[in-house]
């Protein structure tokens, strides 16, 4: 009693609740569903992207890959592949000219491996030539000797002393953990004990636009670097060593992606080495292409984890203690996944994530991130959270189950509100929506009259299709956190009142340039058409850093609002010289600047903009935002993390056909937290195209592996979801303004992935009584989990 | 391998060029006549990213040999605007935010409207099944179909 007094007590010194300000004039452009600035040249098929880029002269090159899981070299001989004529080079390890790695986090992926092999589709060597196809002749003409090394596929088998060693520093790469309260102690206090051990499966992004870039070396030792990529200065920053040249002498500029969803975080970076390569070796312009099989043979996925989950909770429901022990599976690279300040990986994330959106007194999580021979792990939509989130909501829902409670209701005693204190210890002083989402998707889907107990397996039995819903809830951060984050912009008015903006976060579909340019024409007075975003350029943007973390809204926006300063100040002076009316009266909207006593009296923006240029005022702004500084104590796992979170709840109904297994998703409402709303048309966007990536993850997407070779490479095999998988989808959001954010906003980007699996796989177990611990949820899988079920009886 | 001679209309315009035998038309359309909406993103027929009207059905460009469209008539996304005018499906597609990366957006407008000609009132299973043969990673299909539907209610006729 003492004890928890204590600990309430704590709280409360701690509870520092942060209000937002009030908005002291209406919104003009934030808030809308403006039509996305590059809505037109894609519906007209004129956007260009990497791929649509003719370069004349340039060569192509291509990887030769290793069809061995784990091999030493033992010899390579380009001789012959070099004598092919149209060939202009062909390039192993040795011609590397700095260093030979590269990585978004630490540089262990060899640009070509010199002595050892530790996936399928490592590269070896590469060819340049005046085509494609004779490049591809080239690569056949190379004669490797590998010898064979026995390969480890499984992050517990890589985990024992006797493991074949895939790196010098051996397999365990990062060991992560939370430490809170004594979970020993919180197992006896439970009236209730539940551990389970699920697996969720390596995932490919599978964006539709294939990864190309061009490389072109210019004469006075710089070169250029354009293609699809999520992180322009990742990329740069990799490229620059390995070529052994100053970061300042590499130029990388975006092209429009054909989706991202993490993987070209990564893909840029080693597609992009790899052509800076072969274009600085031949003096000449490189263009590079991956065809789709080399994507996903090659490039980054989402981790596989096996993870063992154990909660203990009272009669009532009240969570007391909860364990989790995640294997994480890294794969051959270390990639985005590691834990290594000031970076914070996936394994940084999932570790944070696993207790869920839930008070929970006594924590223990221990993850174990570790090399296989199989393709890497990197980032894909939710970081990290998606596969933790499954296994949360899983358990809580079967402990339902248990307890004969209803899931909602055990989830509503649990979840955050404002004031919370997180597994993490991190107090959660603002913008806490978690319980509205649960009230608004529960009266939205009709909860509490469609939910009922799982039957039992005789009407199972009887039955040839059974219907059930399922819920779960989720939180996700904003920003890259961990240890730290920060992004620049610079903002340029010109004297027609137009704008211009240089930074370097890219749009990858999610309507980042319609969001920023909103948030830009909002701060400045003037409307979207005046807005323009010059396509990220690392010779021209500011440090940005990477556009992941559902962070470009909050973070670019608020930089933005910073850079707006120094230019609204000087519209504001020229137009109280032109009024004579003093500055403090005056605002800025619609292209005006009024008297707001008397919002007749006004001057046309572009009149102060004229006359800003002509009196020698500032015209440019700078911003730069860090978000509060984060921690995290690697030894306890306690700390803030991440400055913000995003909730969501996602309820869905399912119909399963008994005889044999086969899921189809009726309807899905998905309420979300997300602050304010910059674009709500993008916004719903946002959730319906995360929510049906979710829907694959459920039913349908695996990378199949066998001896460490994928056997799904190409779209035949590798199932995404189509239309016609496509059920009713009530997007819905709510916003519980964030105060760090640019109108309160907090970011959408990865949040509607994340409940969306195991919102449907608890509905299969509603339905059918049987449960599913392992993804994804396909027919087979489910067929034989009502097998079990009905063989067990009761 | 000597080049053939073929001939065929695309976007309402005659042209007639010497290919490769094994060429494939989606090349032809990007390479020769720098029709480069026509997107490849699989080059297996399977993400739909290529695909094109050709004699009123919809195909995967990146499947068909060149040789097979002499003759024929081939709508690209390009030919869907007629003088400066959007069809009304590039407009559905603006307004109710049906485009997201804008990979997929040309193959969903080509099978959109190969449907909406032949079936100018289509269900939503219909619009399902019409596109089902497109990827699209970004958006959840939901308002590219709602799009579909609204482009439909603006053909004469079918106003609601």
């Amino acid at each position: 009693m003492m004890e928890k007094e204590k600990r309430k007590k704590k709280v409360l010194v701690k509870e520092k609740v942060l209000e937002m300000p009030p908005v002291m004039e209406e919104l003009s452009t934030v808030g809308k569903s403006a039509v996305r600035v590059d809505a037109y040249a894609k519906v007209r098929g004129k956007l260009q992207y990497g791929g649509d880029m003719d370069y004349p002269g340039a060569l192509h090159g291509k990887v030769l890959r290793s069809p061995h899981a784990h091999a030493l070299i033992k010899k390579i001989d380009t001789e012959k592949a070099k004598t092919l004529p149209g060939v202009v080079a062909v390039l192993t390890a040795k011609d590397i000219p700095g260093r030979n790695g590269f990585g978004a986090i630490i540089p262990d992926q060899p640009v070509l491996c010199g002595n050892k092999v530790r996936y399928i589709g490592d590269g070896i060597a590469m060819a340049a030539a005046i085509s494609e196809d004779i490049a591809i002749q080239a690569l056949d003409l190379i004669d490797v000797e590998y010898e064979l090394l026995p390969a480890v596929f499984s992050p517990i088998e890589a985990m024992k002393p006797e493991a074949p060693k895939i790196h010098e520093k051996g397999n365990l790469i990062t060991t992560s953990k939370i430490r809170k309260g004594d979970t020993e102690k919180g197992f006896k206090e439970a009236d209730i004990v539940l551990e389970k051990t699920y697996t969720v499966p390596i995932l490919e992004h599978a964006y539709i636009e294939p990864d190309v870039v061009i490389a072109i070396p210019h004469a006075d030792g710089t070169i250029t670097v354009k293609g699809p990529m999520q992180a322009p200065f990742t990329v740069r920053r990799n490229i620059a060593p390995v070529l052994g040249i100053p970061i300042n002498k590499v130029q990388c500029i975006q092209t429009p992606l054909g989706g991202g969803f993490g993987g070209k975080e990564d893909s840029p970076i080693d597609i992009g080495a790899r052509a800076a390569v072969l274009a600085w070796k031949t003096g000449r312009p490189v263009r590079m292409e991956y065809d789709r099989e080399e994507i996903t043979l090659s490039t980054c996925k989402r981790h596989p984890m096996i993870i063992a989950c154990k909660i203990g909770a009272k009669k009532d429901g009240t969570f007391v203690a909860i364990e989790g022990t995640i294997y994480n599976e890294q794969g051959a690279y270390a990639s985005l996944g590691p834990v290594i300040p000031p970076a914070g990986g996936v394994h940084a994330h999932a570790v944070v994530m696993l207790p869920g959106p839930y008070v929970i007194p006594n924590v223990k999580v221990d993850g174990y991130l570790v090399h296989t021979n199989h393709p890497y792990g990197g980032a894909m939509r939710g970081f990290g959270a998606p596969q933790v989130n499954f296994v949360h909501e899983s358990i809580i829902d079967e402990l339902a189950g248990l307890l004969k409670m209803d899931p909602y209701q055990i989830r509503l005693k649990n979840c955050f509100e404002l004031g919370s204190e997180t597994a993490t210890g991190q107090v959660l002083d603002q913008s806490v929506g978690l319980k509205d989402t649960m009230e608004k998707a529960r009266s939205e889907f009709h909860w509490n009259k469609k939910w009922k107990q799982a039957p039992h397996p005789k009407e199972v039995e009887k039955a040839d299709k059974r219907r059930g819903v399922g819920m779960a809830v989720g939180w996700y951060r904003t920003s890259i956190g961990t240890f730290g984050d920060g992004c620049g912009v610079n903002l340029h008015l010109q004297e027609d009142g137009s704008v211009l903006i240089f930074q370097g976060l890219t749009e990858m579909g999610q309507g980042s340039y319609t969001a920023l340019s909103q948030i830009a024409a909002e701060a400045l007075g003037v409307t979207l058409e005046d807005v323009r975003i010059v396509t990220p350029d690392t010779d021209v943007a500011p440090e940005s850093g990477p556009t992941v973390g559902s962070r470009s809204t909050t973070l670019m926006g608020n930089a933005i609002l910073i850079a707006s300063e120094p230019i609204k100040k000087s519209l504001i002076e020229s137009a109280s010289e032109l009024l004579a009316i003093p500055t403090e009266r005056l605002a800025l909207k619609n292209r005006r600047i009024y008297d707001r006593d008397d919002p007749n009296r006004f001057v046309d923006l572009k009149e102060a903009a004229r006359r800003c240029m002509a009196t020698g005022r500032r015209m440019m702004g700078q911003g730069w935002y860090a978000p509060p500084r984060p921690s995290l104590n690697l030894e306890t796992g306690q700390g803030s993390p991440y400055f913000v979170y995003t909730y969501s709840t996602q309820m869905a109904e399912v119909e399963v056909d008994v005889k044999t297994g086969a899921v189809d998703v009726l309807n899905l409402v998905a309420t979300f937290d997300i602050g304010k709303a910059i674009n709500p048309i993008m916004v719903e966007g946002q959730i319906e195209g995360g929510v049906i990536m979710g829907l694959g993850y459920a039913l349908m997407e695996e990378v199949v592996m066998k001896d460490g070779m994928i056997q799904n490479l190409n779209l035949q095999d590798y199932i995404i979801p189509t239309a016609l998988d496509t059920p009713e989808i009530k997007p819905i959001y709510m916003e519980y303004l964030n105060v760090h954010g640019p109108f309160g906003a907090k970011g959408i980007g990865e949040m509607p992935n994340i409940p969306a699996a195991p919102a449907i796989t608890n509905a299969i177990a509603n339905a059918v009584g049987a449960r599913i611990y392992d993804l994804p949820a396909h027919s087979e899988r489910v067929y034989m989990a009502i097998k079990k079920r009905l063989a067990e009886g009761n | 391998m000597a080049k053939e001679k073929i001939q065929f209309e695309v976007n309402g315009k005659q042209v007639s060029l010497e290919v490769d035998p094994d060429e494939l038309l989606i090349d032809v359309l990007r390479d020769h006549l720098g029709l480069k909406g026509t997107k490849a993103g699989c080059r297996a027929g399977e993400c739909g990213a290529c695909s094109v009207i050709l004699n009123d059905r919809v195909v995967t460009s990146c499947l068909i040999p060149a040789l097979k469209a002499d003759g024929g008539k081939i709508t690209t996304v390009e030919g869907l605007e007629k003088d400066g005018e959007l069809d009304p499906l590039q407009k559905a597609f603006v307004e109710k935010g049906a485009i997201q990366c804008g990979f997929c957006t040309p193959g969903m407008l080509l099978s959109a409207k190969n449907l909406l000609d032949q079936n100018p009132q289509p269900s939503v299973e219909e619009i399902k099944v019409a596109i089902s043969g497109v990827l699209c990673r970004c958006t959840g299909y939901q308002k590219i179909i709602h799009a579909i539907h609204a482009a439909s209610k603006t053909i004469p006729g079918n106003e609601v």
